[in-house]
């Protein structure tokens, strides 16, 4: 049953994939990727992205009714939205962060 | 099934919600399922060691699809990790009648029956503590000197009732005006208006007496830091009516004696005896052995505003450097026009391409000044020094640098002359930029150059020496009779002109052609 699984496993992957899976990793492993996420974290409040994403959020909830409003209605509703709302500038060093963090620690 | 709200600290709707969990948790918690909870914690969602973080990097796959991403989610009764996104968690809660499953980002618990996300108190409780933990163990935390991770406000009791016994609210939108508000001249006080101005609009200033922060140590009724903490109250009260200052007035008088009197004062003095005051008054008994020694105190206002300002004087002959590093509250900056030469500027030194400078008429930039407060500066034979290397008196150069910024930086540019011919006011304008990287400047960066390192083309990501613009104060008129008015800005972008009792919109541009004498940027 366990083998069947790795079997399994090891099909689905692509190499791209594989190689996302390797990085995620290793930035998980070295703390890397909590780091991240608390810059990501400070620059989406700097930006104001996160005060954009509450307002779309009250509007979802409105819409709703505070009663009904379920977590995935509020994700349906403001994920493609706020994904394009991401200003490229935090995009690029997010970028640049991984890209000196792998050059770091390239095996 | 009984009816569940989250808890929604912003919502506008007046009433309370309290957070509720969902029955159906009452099959997992049996046993010791408390610490088998903080297990998956510590393990699967926050992971501080290096231990945990290693098993978290290898076994957080999805086991259909072996996929990272997809909001993966850990079932919570047994082991199987799936995506949410592809309905992989879906498909196994409903083959197993696993009914539980936890969201490895963000640690939510997720009810299958519900279909939604559910907030168990006891389970709430659990995740707060792991998160803490988790936090704690981050090398970050150490570095950063944040010890907590921020977590939003949540009433207690008490305060949930007094929520509801006052049940008005104010919203701060993006065009209101609270915080702002004119203050009465008493008297050619208009150089304590614009000063209290820019203070009451200074952020960690504000947010530290809004927050109650200051613990009175003082007997008597007449501590300083007491009065601002009402004038922030006066200031965010709503009231559009200008403040009459007269306490304030009142107690300056009393604790800077040099300032009393109803002439016309130096903004400029007035600002460094308010800072001295307050920060005086901060730390009640201590502060009689502290005032001397500002490194060591950590009132608020040596927080903001106190920097360190670094001098080395080197030696001409054997080239020993001798260093110093004294505390400062504002950076006071000689202007072209005075009869101290304004250059030759230092060579290398990158300021006006950092700082994009580049007025169009050639004018003399912020960055100028500053360029010119770090050159290194030979002493003259008149004025040797003693050098210790050479144990006897040479001719040396002296060079300031920055050697810590404080949070709140404030330029004075020394518009009033008082030498003994002349006493005059310089109005040559200076260009300021919104904002201003300090990096040229530090003592940090001057030892690479002197290294031989090459200066790095600043690294536009790293904005721990970038500052920004908040408040510009002004005097218009000549030495013996003028006028102080200051810029603020709020909001992030907005920016007002205060004119005593007077407060008017202002643009950008009305800021940046002021003739600034003095300013204050935040970091």
């Amino acid at each position: 049953m366990f083998n069947r699984f790795q079997f399994l496993f090891q099909t689905n992957i692509s190499r791209e994939s594989q190689m996302r899976a390797a990085i995620n990793q290793k930035l998980i492993e070295m703390g890397e990727r909590e780091r991240l996420k608390e810059l990501l974290r400070a620059k989406l409040i700097e930006c104001g992205w996160r005060d954009q994403l509450k307002a779309l959020c009250k509007e979802v909830i409105k819409e709703k009714g505070i009663e009904n409003v379920t977590v995935e209605d509020l994700v349906a509703g403001v994920t493609p939205k706020g994904r394009a709302l991401v200003p490229d500038s935090v995009k690029k060093e997010l970028l640049q962060r991984i890209r000196a963090f792998l050059a770091q620690h390239s095996t | 099934s009984q009816p569940r709200t989250a808890s929604h600290p912003d919502s506008d709707a007046g009433s309370v919600m309290s957070p509720a969990g969902c029955s159906h948790v009452n099959g997992f918690k049996v046993d010791n399922w408390k610490q088998n909870l903080r297990v998956i914690y510590q393990c699967f969602v926050w992971s501080g060691s290096v231990e945990t973080r290693k098993r978290k990097a290898k076994s957080c796959v999805c086991h259909l699809c072996g996929a990272h991403l997809n909001r993966l989610h850990s079932c919570l009764h047994c082991v199987f990790f799936g995506c949410f996104s592809k309905k992989h968690i879906h498909d196994h809660a409903k083959n197993k009648r696993h009914n539980l499953a936890i969201d490895l980002l963000y640690g939510g618990i997720y009810c299958f029956v519900c279909q939604d996300y559910i907030y168990d108190k006891d389970m709430e409780q659990i995740a707060k503590e792991e998160q803490r933990k988790a936090w704690k163990l981050q090398e970050f935390c150490k570095t950063s000197g944040i010890g907590e991770k921020y977590s939003m406000w949540e009433p207690t009791k008490r305060e949930l009732e007094l929520l509801r016994h006052n049940p008005k609210r104010r919203k701060i939108t993006a065009n209101c005006t609270i915080g702002l508000r004119g203050l009465i001249n008493l008297g050619n006080t208009c150089f304590m208006n614009c000063i209290v101005q820019a203070l009451t609009h200074t952020p960690l200033l504000r947010d530290f007496f809004l927050s109650d922060r200051h613990k009175c140590e003082m007997q008597s009724s007449s501590c300083l830091v007491c009065e601002m903490s009402q004038l922030f109250q006066e200031f965010y009260s709503g009231h559009r009516s200008p403040h009459i200052p007269f306490r304030l007035l009142h107690l300056v008088w009393t604790h800077a004696r040099h300032l009393a009197g109803y002439e016309q004062q130096d903004a400029h003095e007035f600002l460094i005896a308010a800072l001295d005051v307050l920060h005086r008054h901060c730390k009640g008994d201590d502060n009689g052995k502290k005032a001397n020694n500002p490194n060591h105190c950590s009132c608020i206002i040596d927080q903001i505003f106190t920097g360190g300002l670094q001098s080395d004087v080197t030696c001409q002959v054997c080239h020993g450097v001798s260093t110093t590093i004294d505390p400062f509250w504002d950076i006071s900056l000689d202007l072209p026009g005075s009869s101290t030469p304004f250059w030759p500027l230092s060579p290398g030194s990158d300021g006006s391409v950092v700082n994009g400078d580049g007025h169009p008429s050639g004018a003399t930039t912020l960055t100028d000044c500053l360029r010119r407060f770090t050159r290194p500066e030979h002493l003259g034979s008149s004025a040797k020094i003693k050098c210790s290397g050479c144990h006897s008196y040479q001719e040396s150069t002296k060079q300031l640098t920055m050697k810590r910024l404080p949070i709140v930086a404030c330029f004075h540019l020394k518009r009033f002359e008082h030498s003994a011919k002349l006493r005059r006011k310089i109005t040559t304008y200076v260009s300021f930029p919104l904002e201003l990287d300090m990096t040229p400047f530090m003592a940090s960066s001057k030892e690479s150059r002197m290294n031989g390192q090459y200066q790095q083309p600043v690294d536009s990501l790293n904005n721990e020496n970038k500052y920004s613009l908040f408040a510009v104060v002004n005097h218009q008129g000549t030495l013996e009779s003028g006028h102080y008015t200051t810029f603020i800005r709020q909001h992030k972008d907005q920016w007002f002109k205060c004119d005593d009792a007077i407060i008017t919109k202002a643009s950008i541009k009305d800021v940046l052609d002021s003739e600034g004498s003095t300013h204050k940027r935040t970091q």
